[in-house]
């Protein structure tokens, strides 16, 4: 794993398959960026706190804690302003989404998602 | 022998004896007074004083009966008429006394009678209306309730007669009665007591679980069934219960209709997406499988391989995408899910919080919505109320925004952020009121929805559940006019193949009575209006009316308007006499056909039985001739007066009107009929023999 400081932009993986994880591991390094990877709800929040990620790629679904929590906490943390989520699900019903994005999201994806869709995505929140 | 003569032709056969025997004995004693004289001269004077005698004696019978005709026989024969009016068809008042005055006390007497009769059954109708209204109350209430079952109710009779039906049920079967489009169709259509219920529902699955549960031991023992109406166009889940053996030796049974057409299509619809995604993802993956047994473990794999690989792994994934789509779009249609006024949904959930001392302000919207509101109502009681435990509140507002194919419900308030954890714990708590064991969580499972916390400016909250609308909302539908039509009566009666041996009380009669161009049938008069109304086992059926304009294809002459008020405007969208008459003749099927001066109407109907394609060969009853059974024939025997003589009112702007006529004609019917009885006419067969008798006064029919 690349380590998340040696870059302008740090990114947060929370995602609790290690086949998903894996995968985000490979494309996010082969985009050159540094990024961590946490696999439960309930540790995120506290790395978030500590790493100040730029962007968090958030799964819904997680042990514990739901995404849709953390994005909340996130939101509603003053701290936490300029850290940009990303979400991403499996389902990608349109309730979802709104729910998401009503709970301060900055972007949502459904897996299986392309990489062309996950660069773009990436690169617009980060603003590069 | 004679008695079985009226009372004025046996008073006549008397007086007649009478004066032939006076002739008889004046000739005998004038034989023989002249015998004994001896005097042959004298014949000429016996002739003539037999003569003066024979004629003086004829003259004074002939104008004694005729004083005692029109002074007893006539008052005696209208004194009875007017008690028996009084005596069975419930007429108050006294009678008149003053066409009796030659009868002596008879005719005070009988209006004393009359008076005490009526005074006596005054007390008795008080304490009777009085328990009455009581019943009545409760009958309502209970009707009330069972008009507002969402299935349709039938009640059968062994032989598969109607005798009990619910609005819903006139609202499944009733399309499938219609006859044709317009007016005809909402005049006569729908179901009717003591009707056949094949007339409306395919017989075989109903005669197959009738005798399957004929069979069965007990009567605990309910089938269901799926049957369709008549036209084919409804699916039907019924359920078939027989009624207690009790009520007859062949007890009829209970039907409970639910449509299930549109569920039958959602269904199908549901298993060919299933079937249609089972085989996009099957392919894919059974190729990703066998790919994959090809890779060379120790090695990396040939190009040509990892491509295979990249393309069976997008085409599964595109299935399942796919898949995701069209169940996403298919949310919301679930069976059991039903529609909701969103004004209806906000006044329940505002008299639930006004109950615990909140406030509901909700803007006007009008939404439909595909959900279950009983329990979305108390779901977001639920909230509101741990809302208010976390210092939110008093004050809410609830607000609808369209989003798409869904309405997004807002619930506002001002203050803290509401955590998401805190809204998961509500989710998880059972729904008040719901089904055992459905939490919030599980309802909105159950509607393919989710609900959220939103933060606005300015300590604005608001939680948002989105739901499916059906459609924008329409005027709301009419109050139910029918609410249930029932007869129980007609479960225990016997059906006797003959009309003629059938006890009056038991047929079905249709009243009827048309409004026409003319008086002329023959020199093309035409019929334009026609009203009918069914009766069954003696009662009025409420709301089984037939009542409809008539296009006559003819110009309407201003005299015949000015009597029954019907325009050539009104008339100009109405149906012709063929489509009205094929209609009318389904609503008289099977029931004996009544009309004041019956000939006159028939004679409009018969001249188009070829158009009409079917013929009215129903046994017909004229109440002017059973008038004259009730009354004897010297009265008037017009509707005005009968109805006059048996206490019924015509309101005014009613009268000439079809229906209004149709409804005095029943009326005047059902007061005769126990008159009918009194007279020991029991069944229809004898009650027309006695009207041939006086089909002298008007044509028979039968």
């Amino acid at each position: 794993m690349a380590d998340p400081s040696s870059d302008k932009h740090r990114i947060l993986v929370v995602e609790d398959e290690d086949n998903i994880a894996l995968a985000l591991d490979y494309l996010i390094t082969r985009e050159g960026y540094g990024h961590e990877r946490v696999a439960n709800g309930g540790e995120a929040m506290a790395r978030i706190r500590s790493l100040r990620p730029n962007l968090v790629l958030l799964d819904i679904m997680l042990p514990e804690v739901s995404g849709y929590e953390i994005c909340q906490a996130v939101r509603l943390d003053p701290e936490l302003s300029d850290v940009r989520i990303l979400m991403m699900t499996a389902r990608g019903s349109a309730v979802e989404r709104k729910k998401g994005l009503a709970l301060g999201a900055d972007g949502f994806i459904s897996k299986p998602f392309e990489l062309k869709e996950l660069r773009s995505e990436v690169r617009r929140l980060l603003g590069d | 022998m004679l008695t079985r003569l009226s009372l004025r032709l046996r008073v006549l056969l008397f007086f007649a004896a009478l004066g032939l025997g006076g002739i008889a004995a004046i000739v005998a004693g004038l034989l023989l007074a002249y015998r004994r004289a001896g005097v042959p001269d004298l014949a000429p004077a016996f002739v003539q004083a037999g003569l003066i005698g024979g004629f003086g004696v004829l003259g004074l019978a002939a104008a004694i009966w005729y004083l005692f005709d029109l002074n007893m026989a006539k008052p005696i024969e209208g004194l009875a008429g007017h008690l028996r009016a009084r005596a069975h068809a419930d007429v108050a008042g006294a009678v008149e006394a003053h066409s009796g005055r030659y009868l002596g006390d008879l005719a005070p007497a009988a209006s004393a009678a009359a008076l005490s009769l009526s005074e006596t059954r005054n007390a008795l109708a008080e304490a009777v209306a009085r328990e009455t209204t009581r019943l009545a109350a409760e009958k309502a209430r209970l009707e009330a309730l069972l008009s507002d079952v969402p299935v349709g109710v039938l009640l059968c009779s062994a032989d598969h007669q109607l005798v009990f039906y619910n609005s819903t049920a006139v609202e499944l079967m009733g399309a499938a009665a219609s006859v044709g489009p317009g007016r005809v169709a909402t005049a006569g259509a729908g179901p009717g007591l003591d009707r056949k219920l094949f007339d409306y529902l395919r017989e075989g699955p109903i005669l197959h679980a009738h005798a399957r549960l004929g069979g069965a031991d007990g009567n605990e023992a309910a089938s269901d069934l799926i049957c369709s109406t008549q036209d084919g166009r409804q699916v039907l889940a019924a359920r078939m219960r027989l009624l207690p053996s009790d009520t007859g030796p062949r007890p009829g049974y209970v039907l409970t209709l639910r449509d299930v057409t549109a569920d039958l299509a959602l269904q199908a619809q549901r298993e060919a997406l299933l079937a249609e995604m089972l085989d996009k993802l099957r392919r894919p993956a059974t190729n990703l499988r066998t790919l994959l047994e090809a890779v060379d473990p120790g090695a990396a794999p040939a190009p040509a391989l990892l491509t295979a690989l990249q393309q069976e792994a997008e085409a599964l994934s595109l299935a399942v995408t796919e898949l995701a789509r069209r169940q996403d779009e298919g949310g919301g249609q679930g069976i059991s899910v039903s529609v909701t006024r969103l004004s209806d949904l906000a006044d329940g959930l505002r008299a639930r919080m006004e109950g615990a001392g909140q406030r509901l302000e909700a803007a006007p919207a009008p939404y439909l919505l595909r959900c279950n509101g009983f329990e979305i109502i108390a779901l977001l009681d639920r909230l509101v109320a741990g809302l208010v435990g976390q210092g939110a509140g008093p004050a809410f507002r609830l607000d609808a925004v369209e989003d798409g194919r869904d309405i997004l419900l807002r619930l506002g308030w001002t203050g803290a952020p509401l955590p998401l954890k805190r809204l998961d714990d509500w989710l998880g708590d059972p729904i008040d009121g719901a089904a055992l064991g459905m939490t919030g969580r599980s309802l909105l499972a159950a509607h393919h929805s989710d609900i959220w916390p939103e933060t606005g400016p300015e300590s604005a909250q608001a939680l948002v559940l989105p739901l499916p609308a059906a459609r924008k909302e329409g005027p709301r539908p009419k109050p139910i006019t029918r609410a249930v039509v029932y007869d129980f009566d007609l479960l225990g009666k016997e059906r006797n193949a003959l009309v003629a041996d059938t006890p009056l009380a038991d047929l079905t009669y249709v009243v009827f009575d048309t409004e026409t161009t003319g008086l002329l049938p023959a020199q093309g008069d035409e019929i334009v209006q026609i009203a009918a109304l069914r009766i069954v086992n003696g009662r009025r059926v409420a709301g089984e009316v037939f009542d409809t304009l008539v296009n006559p294809g003819r110009s309407i002459p201003a005299a015949s308007t000015e009597v029954h008020g019907v325009t050539e405007a009104m008339v100009a969208s109405a149906p012709p006499i063929a489509e009205v008459g094929r209609a009318f003749h389904k609503f008289a099927e099977g029931a004996v056909l009544i009309a004041h001066n019956a000939p006159f109407d028939m004679a409009f109907l018969k001249r188009h039985e070829k158009g009409i394609g079917a013929g009215f060969d129903n046994p017909v009853l004229d109440t002017v001739l059973l008038s004259a059974v009730v009354f004897g024939q010297h009265e008037t025997h017009s509707l005005d007066a009968l109805c006059h003589r048996l206490g019924i009112t015509i309101p005014q702007e009613v009268r000439h009107t079809a229906i209004g006529d149709t409804i005095a004609t029943a009326e005047a019917f059902l007061k005769m009929l126990p008159m009918v009885r009194a007279r020991g006419f029991e069944t229809f067969g004898q009650v027309l023999t006695e009207l041939r008798r006086h089909g002298r006064l008007l044509k028979d029919l039968n």
